[in-house]
Order: structure tokens, then sequence, then C-alpha cells
């Protein structure tokens, strides 16, 4: 059980230090273009490469992110004026069968990897192996597949709340105040 | 619609007899000279098979990028498909030597010759692309590349020197511009139209029709007709599929493929004709037409010789094999080493000044 | 199969799925059901090519740049300014957030970013002063549809570039119509005001204004930075996006003072949570896009709907019902490039000025963008305000009966296009 939680630690700190350098690294790649051209009438050649891996690895790695954080964005019309027992039953099969969906498209997205791999592409700056690249893909999607089980099981155990992530209580069930304090950004 | 339903399944179906429908997709949208390619193969192979197969070409755009439709004709979920080597180039590094300036003759018949008939590109190359599953059947120009500029006429390489020159991101383009003492800059197409009005970048390369069709020439004051290289397509089909048909559909294809070699060469030429015509015309937007003199071509082409080593030593996976035999053919065809004459004539005429307008009355 | 496509997707939204479930698992399906011997890994091929498009990089920038004077005071001196002003009228709160997402539409050239942007700091302004969240988040995504009418337009740089149309011709035509929606949604906003008797902010002296207005010069430089910086052509749309970053930090943490650049990484952290939830649902409306034009349907339905010999009107009116559907589903860039191939020669033929087409086009792609269900704008205003999807979409249908009215107008009079030209 300790192993278990010093291993969520681990991958929420790497998925935040992620999240966070991935935006810095673009504003730093595109920033340099005007600045270089103006100065030197030079751009680095990787400048957009770079930017466009970054995006992609944060988009990926961010989905257990944003499902931990109960952040992925839906289509709550109904759902928000459902009973309580409702949204406890939803709360418990929504990400089970969003779990599922997503292992299915890490199995995929693994094949889609060793496609890449075997055709030995690079990238076209950085002349990197693209597949290091769509890695992020699997590992994102597979990630998130856990942290959705992961939702699942709080919903389980915990009978008295609905959770829409580990670490985000559904705001159906709350006071006012408490919604603009997670609301922050 | 209710027939959505058996478009796909046909893609595997070898048996004789029943319909079949390819698909063949392309880097062009409608009207622009690899759609209007697609389409006649498709109308021609329709009719030779009595409407048994149905080509259906694909525009740019619905199926991703020129990556992803390579990827598509790798694995079969394409069976065809219109594509320029310049997008392979990351896989097929060979490939890349169609990016070198000043490889190909002046003339763009003599291109279209070269490629018809070159066994460095119809064997070799060949062989190369098929270790990747595709199986380029004809190689053919879409027309010279050009360059446009604003503030800056390009004339002799010392032109770029400073110069914010925009082209995609692959090393021995790259390599191509610091050669004339340029520092190419990457911007996504995109934001090119605006960049280049706003002068955030100052220059371009393309073919004339693709010039007018983005209407890149709105924006900028000056083409030089450069021609220093030529923008080829490739007509390509999924290796396995390809094996995979009867003789008789083979010979149906490849002899398609050839009649197609002379429809495309026409449709370039009155593409980028009657481009050149309006842009010349445009009087709202005006763009000068620079012509190059034999001794500034010169230029040009003395400074990218080098390029050829780089391709050489750090590109090419066969020490440049493929290039030398290339090489060879191309000088074979021109009857002169590729390094000097530009190979020019009938320009005599006044009003007739394109290579193309030079080489139609062959 | 566009039927079952379709089922598979409202039935997997309605029981609020996060979103990319059924914007991934509809075309999935429709793959494994019609066409069996597809390989499924096609998908994942166009999951990334959906995001890496180089123009949406703007998006996280402006959210970063939009985060930073957020948690700064930029945003704040910014509005306490324009709020010193014309706070004081009927519904002043509300025209401001118009006018500055008119400004800053002219600045990114993106619906999204201007979402962030200026929603973001003026949300607050607005619920603070008695606006109703709804009705708040409803004028600010609405707002922002301007930003693809008003130069720089990068959804008009895509249908330049596919129609083959002059997009410097294009940006000039969009200016009219940009001025009409900023000029219906003030007229709106006051009218609002007055029937809600929102309440009226003090009126500030013209001592105060003078305060307010030193206070905001630096910030004020932003969008004449930004925009100066575009035309000049010292930088590109998307990088403006980059330079407001910077601005941004150079006022918060050198001038003011009011972040230490260890909060940038948190800051930032935030940015990306906001970026992977929306672009996930770019990535999955790539790969919907993807099988929707592999199995022809937008032809088949072309065919279906448009008939042997259409009038101009009427293929403008099904042009206009199209691309409104299609950015419902997907990014209004990818709709462009997608449906402007299929119509297009049929308008031409029909005898539509190809720049008035393009106005259309645009127009429906900004009104798609902030239209529910599916507007990519509506995501981007739950993700960012981390609100729930009905009370984003609760105010929009005013302005969805405006924008359709001011549709209306410009599909019967072509001249509000092309009188600049
Ligand atoms: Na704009
Ligand atoms: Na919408």
């Amino acid at each position: 059980m300790k192993l278990f939680r010093a291993l969520d630690k681990g991958i929420l700190k790497l998925e935040e230090f992620i999240l966070s350098y991935a935006i810095i690294l673009i504003a730093l790649m595109v920033i340099s273009k005007p600045i270089t051209r103006t100065l030197l009438g030079y751009t680095l050649p990787f400048a957009d490469e770079v930017s466009q891996i970054s995006v992609t690895i944060a988009t990926f790695m961010g989905i257990s992110y944003a499902a931990r954080k109960g952040r992925h964005i839906s289509m709550s019309a109904f759902y928000d004026m459902a009973p309580f027992k409702v949204r406890k039953v939803l709360s418990i099969f929504i990400p089970l069968l969003t779990a599922i969906i997503l292992f299915a498209f890490a199995y995929y997205s693994t094949l889609y990897v060793l496609d890449i791999k075997a055709s030995g592409r690079v990238t076209p700056a950085l002349q990197m192996p693209t597949y290091i690249l769509y890695m992020f893909i699997p590992i994102g999607f597979f990630l998130g597949g856990i942290q959705f089980i992961r939702n699942m099981w709080i919903n389980i155990r915990d009978r008295d709340n609905v959770y829409l992530g580990t670490d985000a209580k559904d705001y159906n069930d709350m006071e006012n105040q408490e919604i603009e304090e997670t609301g922050h950004l | 619609g209710g027939n959505g339903g058996d478009g796909g399944d046909s893609a595997d179906g070898g048996d004789s007899g029943e319909s079949q429908t390819w698909r063949m997709v392309t880097e062009e949208v409608d009207g622009q000279v690899q759609y209007e390619y697609a389409q006649e193969f498709a109308d021609r192979i329709n009719e030779k098979t009595d409407g048994q197969v149905t080509i259906e070409p694909y525009e740019f755009g619905g199926l991703g990028n020129e990556t992803d439709q390579v990827e598509q004709l790798e694995t079969g979920a394409v069976e065809m498909a219109v594509m320029s080597p310049g997008f392979t180039g990351n896989m097929v590094k060979e490939g890349q030597l169609f990016a070198l300036h000043f490889l190909f003759p002046d003339s763009v018949e003599q291109t279209q010759e070269v490629l018809n008939n070159s066994e460095a590109l119809n064997t070799d190359l060949r062989e190369k692309y098929e270790e990747h599953g595709i199986t380029p059947l004809a190689y053919w120009t879409e027309g010279a590349m050009q360059w446009t500029s604003s503030g800056t006429a390009i004339e002799s390489p010392s032109d770029f020197e400073g110069f914010k020159m925009r082209t995609q991101t692959s090393p021995l383009i790259l390599e191509s511009y610091r050669a004339y003492g340029a520092d190419p800059q990457s911007m996504s197409w995109g934001e090119l139209y605006t960049a280049l009005d706003r002068g955030t970048v100052e220059g371009q390369e393309n073919p004339i029709f693709f010039i007018g069709d983005a209407s890149f020439y709105e924006v900028q004051e000056y083409m030089t007709i450069s021609n220093h290289n030529n923008y080829v397509a490739m007509t390509t089909v999924n290796s396995d599929w390809y094996n995979g048909l009867d003789e008789e559909m083979q010979s149906t294809i490849d002899e398609t493929v050839e009649e197609m070699q002379e429809w495309v060469f026409e449709e370039q030429k009155a593409q980028n004709e009657e481009w050149l015509q309006t842009i010349k015309e445009d009087e709202e937007n005006p763009t000068e037409i620079i012509e190059l003199t034999d001794e500034q071509r010169e230029a040009f082409r003395s400074a990218a010789m080098d390029v050829r080593d780089f391709y050489r030593s750090e590109v090419s996976t066969v020490d440049g094999e493929i290039l030398d035999k290339l090489e060879q053919e191309i000088t074979d065809i021109t009857g002169a080493e590729t390094g000097e004459s530009s190979g020019e004539e009938g320009s005599s005429e006044e009003g007739s000044d394109s290579e193309e307008d030079s080489g139609s009355e062959e | 199969m566009l039927a079952t496509m379709l089922t598979i997707m409202v039935i997997l939204l309605l029981l609020n799925f996060p979103m990319l479930v059924p914007l991934m698992v509809a075309p999935l399906i429709v793959l494994f059901i019609y066409f069996p011997n597809m390989d499924p890994t096609i998908m994942m091929q166009q999951f990334s090519t959906g995001i890496e498009a180089y123009v949406l990089l703007a998006v996280p920038l402006f959210i970063f740049a939009a985060d930073i004077m957020t948690t700064g005071k930029t945003s704040n001196r910014l509005l306490d300014f324009i709020g010193s002003f014309i706070g004081h009228i009927r519904g002043g709160y509300a025209v401001t957030t118009a006018a500055a997402c008119t400004l800053f539409g002219a600045i990114s050239g993106s619906t999204q970013a201007t979402v962030v942007a200026i929603g973001t700091p003026m949300r607050e302004r607005l619920l603070k002063i008695g606006y109703k969240d709804p009705t708040a988040m409803a004028l600010i995504i609405n707002s922002s549809d301007v930003a693809l009418l008003v130069p720089p337009s990068i959804g008009m740089i895509m249908y330049g570039l596919v129609s083959g149309t002059s997009v410097g011709d294009l940006f000039i035509a969009g200016i009219i119509p940009g001025i009409i929606v900023f000029l219906a949604f003030t007229i709106y906003s006051v009218g609002y005001a007055i029937v809600k008797d929102i309440p009226l902010a003090n009126k500030a002296t013209w001592k105060e204004r003078w305060q307010m207005t030193r206070k905001a010069l630096l910030p004020i430089g932003f969008p004449v930075i930004v925009i100066g910086g575009i035309y000049t052509g010292l930088f590109s749309p998307t990088e403006a996006a980059g330079v407001s970053v910077l601005y941004a930090f150079i006022l918060e943490v050198l001038i003011y003072r009011s972040i230490h650049i260890k909060q940038l990484p948190s800051i930032a952290r935030s940015t990306g949570i906001v970026t992977s939830a929306v672009f996930v649902l770019v990535a999955g409306g790539q790969a919907f896009t993807w099988v929707i034009s592999f199995a022809r349907i937008p032809q088949m339905i072309t065919e279906a709907v448009l008939g042997p010999d259409p009038s101009a009107i009427f293929v403008l009116v099904m042009v206009s019902v199209f691309f409104f559907v299609g950015c419902m589903f997907v990014d209004p860039i990818v709709v462009i490039l997608v449906l402007t191939p299929i119509f297009y020669p049929a308008a031409m033929s029909a005898g539509v000025d190809p720049i008035h087409l393009g106005v259309i086009i645009t127009f429906q792609a900004a009104l798609g963008s902030a239209t529910p269900p599916f507007g990519v704008d509506i995501f981007t205003a739950s993700a960012v305000f981390n609100k729930p999807y009905l009370e984003v979409i609760k105010g929009t249908p005013p302005y969805i009966v405006m924008m359709v009215a001011i549709a209306v107008l410009l599909i019967y009079f072509e001249e509000l296009s092309l009188m600049l030209l």
C-alpha cells in the first residue's frame, strides 16, 4: 500500500512537471522566433518542432491529470439535473467504461507506435525518431485509464459523496463558496 | 445515402468480375495539378475496365496531412496516392535528391524525359520505396520552382544575405539555402500569406501555379524565374496490393500511368502558363517578373554544387549512388555537363520567355 | 452510417461521459461496423495530426498569458481603466466585454484564445457588478466569435488557401460583418441592462480616470504592441501569442512584481490542464473528420441536398447549415479545410462571389464555435471557467438568434461583404 502511494505521488509529480514545463518550453520556443529573426535575421530551425512535440506530450500526459482533478469537459446538462442516487450510479459506471475505452486506445496507439518505429521515420528538423514522440500517446491513454479506474474506486468506497475525480468532489453537492475556491485556475 | 455501407469492403477483394473501388489520395485540392491528375486517371481506368473499377480521388485535407497520407498508403488504408518525395524524405532519405537545386535540366521537357526514363529513379529509387511498402509507378513534374520576394529582387546569391527566406525545414533544404548565404526560416503555410504581406518573412519558393493559387504573388513584389528545381510528384501504389492484382489489371494500371505522363505534363504546363499570365496582368497587385541571365543562373548553380556533397555524405544511405547514376543520365540527355551550359534555346522570340514556352514547340 | 455515428455520440454525451469518449468512440465503432478491414490504428495517427497544426500553438500561449495576467494585476488595471470611462453607463461592462473581445480578436485570429484572454478577467468584473454567470459566459463566448471575422483571421487564411481566393480581400471583407456583430451585441447589452436593471457602477471622477489611465498605461501597451507587431510584420499571429506571454511576464514579474518567478511553473500547470482538456477534443475531432471524409459522407450529403441546379441563395443557405453543423463538432479550421472544397464548385457554378462565400463560411465557423451542443468555445469556456456545460450554454439563445439574423442579412446582401473592396 505504501509503495502504491509512493508510486502515485511520483506519477503525480511527473505529470505536473510535464504540464508545467511543456507550456513554458512552447512559450520560449515561440517567443524566440520573432526575437532572433529581428535581431539576427535567423530562427532556430527546431523551434516549431519542439513546440509541437511539447503540445503533443502535454495533451496526452494531461489526460490522467485532468481526470484526477475532474477537469475533463463533458456535457453535464442532464447529469446535473439528476438526483444524488442516479449521479452516484453514473459516477461508477462512466469512469469504468471510460477506462476500458482508454485502455483500448492505449493498445491501438501502441500498435501505431510500433508501426512508426518500424518505418524508421524521423522528425524533419531535429531528425529525432518520430516514435519517441508518439510513445507518449499510449502512455497517456494508459495512465488516463488507470486514473479513471481510481475515480470509479473512490466512488465505490465513499458512499456519501460523488467524486468527479479522486481530487475533485461533484460541484452539485457543494456550496457556492467551495466552488469558487476549487474553480480558480 | 443508403450505399455508404459497401464502400470499404472492396479494398481487399482481388476476385475479378466483381466491381471494385480503389482510393487515390492526393496532396492538392480540386483544380490543382495532382487532383486533376487523379480524376483523369480515375476516368481512364473506369473506362478501360468497363466501369468495373471505380477510383475515388481524395483531395488534400480530409485524410490528414501529407505524412499521414504516406502512412495510409503504407498500411493499405488507401490503395493509391499522388505524393511528392519531399514528404517522404524522413523515411526514404534518397528521395530528398529532388530538393537539390540545379540538378535536373533547365528545360522542363528534358526534366520530364529524365523522370520518365531514368533507371536511377525508376529502378533504384523505386526499390528504396518498396522497402517501405510503397511502389512509385511514375515520376512527373508539376513545374519548376520559382522564388518570390519583397524588398530585394533575387538576382544573385548575395541577394539572399540577410534575406528572410521561408522554406520547409529538412536539413537538405536548409543546407541548399545556406549555400547561397541565406538563413532560411520556418513558417507554417497557414501563416505564410500574412507573414509575406507584413514582411515577417520576405520570400518563399513554389511552382507558379501554387504561387498563383495561394495568392502569394499578391503580397510579393518580385518573382524570379529561377527554375532552381522541379516540384516532382509520384504516382504511387501500395506494394502488396499492387502485387496482389492479376496481371491484366496490373498492365492496365501501368499502361494508364504511362499515357498519363504526357497528359499531366500538358496539364501542369497549361496551369503554370495560365497563372504566369494572370500574375503578369494583375495590375492591382503588380509583380515584377525577373528573368535570370545565363551568368546569373551560373552563379546560383555553382553555389549549389557543394550541397550535392552534403547530400552524399549526410543524407544518402548509399553514399549518393543513386545521385551519381542520375547525374550521368542527366548528362546523357542534355549532352553536356550539368554544371555548365544552361541548355536554353529558342528564347530569341521576344514575347515567349518562360522555360515552358521555349520548350513547347519541340 | 452517419445515423449510427450520431446516435452513439448523443447517447454517450447525454450520459455525461467525458466528451473525448463520444468523439473518439463513435468513429471507432463506425470503422468496426462499416470498414472491418480497416486498421483502427489509423485513428491514432489522426489524434496526433489533429493537435500538430502550428496555428493551434496560439491557444495554450494566449491561455498562459491570460493566466499570468489573471494571477497578477494587468487585467485589473486595464479593466479599471475601461470601467472608469464607460462602466457607469447602462450595460457598460457588457459593452466593454464585447469591445474587448472584438479588439482581442483583431490580435489573435482565434476565438478560443479570445475566450480565455478576455473572458477570464471580464467574467469576474461582470459577476461583481451583478450579471448572472450564464449571461456573462454567453456574452463572452459569443463576442469572441468576432475574432474570426476581423483580421487577422486564421479561418480566412485557410479558406483562401483551399479555394484560391485572395486572403487580403477576405480580410477586408470581414471587417463590416465583424462590426455588425459587435454593434448588435452592444445594443442587446444596453437593452438587457435596462430591462434587468443591472446596477450602475459609480461614475468615476476625472481625477480617478486620470489615475486609472496612468496605472493602465503599460497594460494598454499590450494590445498596441501585439497589433502593431503583427501589422508591421515583426511577428506572425501565432508568434504574437508568444509575445503576449513575454509582455505579461515583463509586466507582472519584472515591473509590478505581483508574481514571483517561482510561481510560473504552477501557473503554467493550470494552463497545461486546460490545454490538455481542449486538445484531446481537437484530436478526437480530427479522427472523426478522417472517418467521415474517408467514408465520403460529405459528398453523399451534398449530392442529396443541393440537387441538380441550385440557386445562389439556396447554395449559401445550405453552406451555412453545413458549416454551422460541422463547426458544432470540430474545430472551424478543420471544417473549413474539409467542407470548402466540397461546396466551392457548386457555389461558383451557381454564381456566388468567392469572397462573399468566404465571409459566409467564416461567419458560420464563428457562429458554430459558440453554439451548443459541441462548440469549441463552449469547451474552452467550460474548461477555463471550470463550469458545468449546462451553465455555460444557458445564456446563449439570444446570441444565437442575433447571429442567425445577421447570417440571413449577410446571405441576402452580399454588398455587406464586398463594399469595402
Ligand atoms: Na481576427
Ligand atoms: Na457549436
